[in-house]
């Protein structure tokens, strides 16, 4: 167990904000703590890096009280990410990342190192490091920020709603990228949303909070489908099942059959020939790095023709959506197979409609079990 | 005698209660600067004292240059210091204290709670917050508020010749004086100009102190 909270209670003059709160934060997890305004969610959080002092109870990192830590060295072992407007502005890319290394008193040759690997691990391009903030776009802020924080490698990392002040569309894309950067770097991160559907996704455990206690800490697929009260049922909204299904990671559904790989160059004919024996209706460009070119599809005309297609722009799956986000993309684009791709396009495989439908159908048996 | 002939005649007077004028006024920016700019901060994080000591250079800026002065005069004269330089840095310096208070109140309170929030948040010292984020982030701020004190010097530092200081207001006064209308426009065009350079060379400075990151480019 990386953090324990014991007994955890904050009072703000007479008002509660945290009342008796116990927990235990696993190491290397994703725990995701949700509430309306005002449940303590945010409190709770401050108070794992003493920005905010509890009343009483303790808090514990790897058994050892947090408040015989000195705060100002405790605060530089866990790395805290905010809202975007908390990078320096006047510092540029790379001095906001390095803020921390250069209070850890790091040699200048291992922080440029140090930045021009986080840089990478965010997909940032290395000349952003010049770059200062006002010339960024909100998520590329943010995607420093997360590097900012990431910066003197803390084991733990405590985020809050830091993706709140970003639009639908890039909030979307930063999360999938945000879950390729857990696969990779694999830290206890607990993190503060307002929004259920954030933390459905990106959540392996989620704690939900009102009025200052703790309702239901568990798994997030546990919640899902068992929520333990009224109250966690409103919060997770009318569609569970389809909730259910954003659980599910497009990477745990790619089939590797019903297509056809071909090269930039490839002769036609005999792609033709493979695409019919497979009996596959498309086949995937791919470059020699494996990265998702374009796709050729075999359309059959009134005549009885056959015709090949090219098409050079087509929608594609990041492995890291969801299901819903999958099964969205095919409604919209008309498609009953669409390619997966990774975060750095690389081609993966293929998802099918109907394993989602077979999926939904499972999640609903399983429902109807836990409610019978 | 024409208007060049006049100001041939002039000219050494010119350049000597130019630079008395500019003597005056550097002389009281010193004073106005370590005054000032440590009041703003001291103020910073006391908003009640804030509004008190805000009204109160408030209060200040609204007695008349020329009655400033004359207190000057009478409350430095048992110290016989009531003429000559004294009085007009004293006075110049008081009519400083709120444009660089007050800018240096407002510079330190605009920066965004969220900034220091992080600052905290990844563990820089109290200190080090206000030495790396909140001086920087303010100096902007500051230093406009010292370009106006300065600007407001050039023109309240005229009546400094009312009090044996010298400057150029001598042409002013005594041009009225003299019903010298010539005089009096010469002493007019050469402090507006000096308020006019002054304000240009303190944008230039605030530029160069302005951190990169603060500017409007892109």
């Amino acid at each position: 167990m990386l953090i324990e909270l014991k007994n955890i209670t904050k009072k703000f003059d007479k008002q509660t904000a945290v009342k008796d709160l116990n927990m235990k934060i696993e190491k290397g997890s994703i725990t995701m703590f949700i509430g309306p305004s005002g449940c303590g969610k945010t409190t709770t959080l401050k108070m794992i890096n003493r920005l905010i002092e509890p009343t009483s109870g303790d808090i514990l990192i790897h058994g050892k009280s947090v408040v015989d830590m000195e705060a100002v060295k405790l605060r530089r072992s866990i790395g805290y990410v905010i809202q975007e407007i908390g990078l320096f502005p006047h510092f540029s890319v790379y001095e906001n990342i390095a803020v921390v290394p250069r209070l850890l008193n790091w040699e200048e040759k291992r922080i440029k190192e140090r930045v021009d690997e986080l840089l990478h691990l965010v997909t940032l391009d290395p000349s952003y490091a010049q770059k200062y903030p006002m010339q960024l776009s909100g998520g590329e802020q943010q995607r420093v920020g997360l590097a900012r924080a990431l910066a003197a490698d803390p084991e733990i990392l405590l985020m809050d709603e830091p993706f709140g002040a970003i639009d639908p569309i890039n909030r979307l894309k930063l999360h999938d990228s945000f879950l390729e950067i857990q696969e990779e770097i694999k830290k206890t991160i607990i993190f503060v949303t307002h929004d259920i559907n954030e933390a459905i996704k990106l959540g392996d455990k989620i704690a939900i909070m009102n009025k200052g206690t703790l309702v239901q800490y568990d798994e997030t697929d546990e919640i899902l489908h068992n929520p333990k009260n009224e109250f966690v049922e409103n919060l997770l909204g009318r569609d569970r099942s389809l909730k259910a299904l954003s659980l599910e990671k497009t990477k745990g559904f790619v089939t590797h059959e019903g297509y056809v790989i071909t090269g930039p160059n490839d002769d036609q004919g005999s792609l033709r020939e493979k695409m019919k024996k497979t009996r596959s209706e498309q086949a995937f460009i791919l470059d020699e790095n494996g990265r998702l070119l374009g796709r050729k599809i075999l359309v059959t005309k009134k005549t009885g023709k056959q015709e090949m297609i090219q098409d050079s722009n087509p929608v594609v799956v990041d492995r890291n959506n969801n299901l819903v986000e999958a099964l969205s993309k095919m409604l919209e684009s008309g498609e009953h197979q669409l390619p997966v791709v990774s975060g750095r396009g690389k081609f993966m495989g293929v998802i099918n409609l109907s394993h989602i439908f077979a999926e939904v159908t499972a999640a609903e048996a399983k429902n109807t079990i836990k409610g019978a | 005698m024409g208007f060049w002939e006049f100001l041939q005649a002039y000219q050494d007077k010119i350049i000597l209660e130019f630079f008395r004028h500019i003597k005056i006024i550097l002389f009281s920016l010193p004073f106005a600067v370590l005054l000032s700019v440590p009041l703003g901060f001291c103020i910073s994080s006391r908003p009640k004292m804030a509004k008190i000591v805000i009204y109160l250079s408030s209060v200040l800026m609204t007695i008349p240059s020329l009655a400033l002065f004359a207190i000057m005069v009478v409350l430095l004269a048992p110290m016989k210091l009531g003429l000559g330089m004294t009085p007009a840095i004293l006075a110049i310096t008081l009519y400083s204290l709120l444009p660089i208070t007050r800018n240096t109140y407002i510079a330190l309170n605009q920066v965004s709670p969220k900034t220091i929030e992080a600052a905290r948040g990844l563990g820089l010292s109290s200190s080090q917050i206000l030495w790396k984020i909140k001086i920087p982030l303010s100096i902007p701020v500051i230093m406009a508020g010292i370009r106006n004190a300065l600007v407001l010097g050039v023109s309240v530092a005229t009546f400094a010749s009312l009090v044996g200081a010298g400057g150029l207001g001598y042409f002013i006064f005594s041009g009225i004086s003299r019903a010298n209308l010539k005089m009096v426009a010469i002493g007019a065009v050469i402090v507006s100009g000096l308020g006019i350079g002054v304000n240009y060379l303190m944008l230039l400075l605030e530029d160069v102190l302005t951190p990169m990151g603060l500017k409007n480019k892109s």
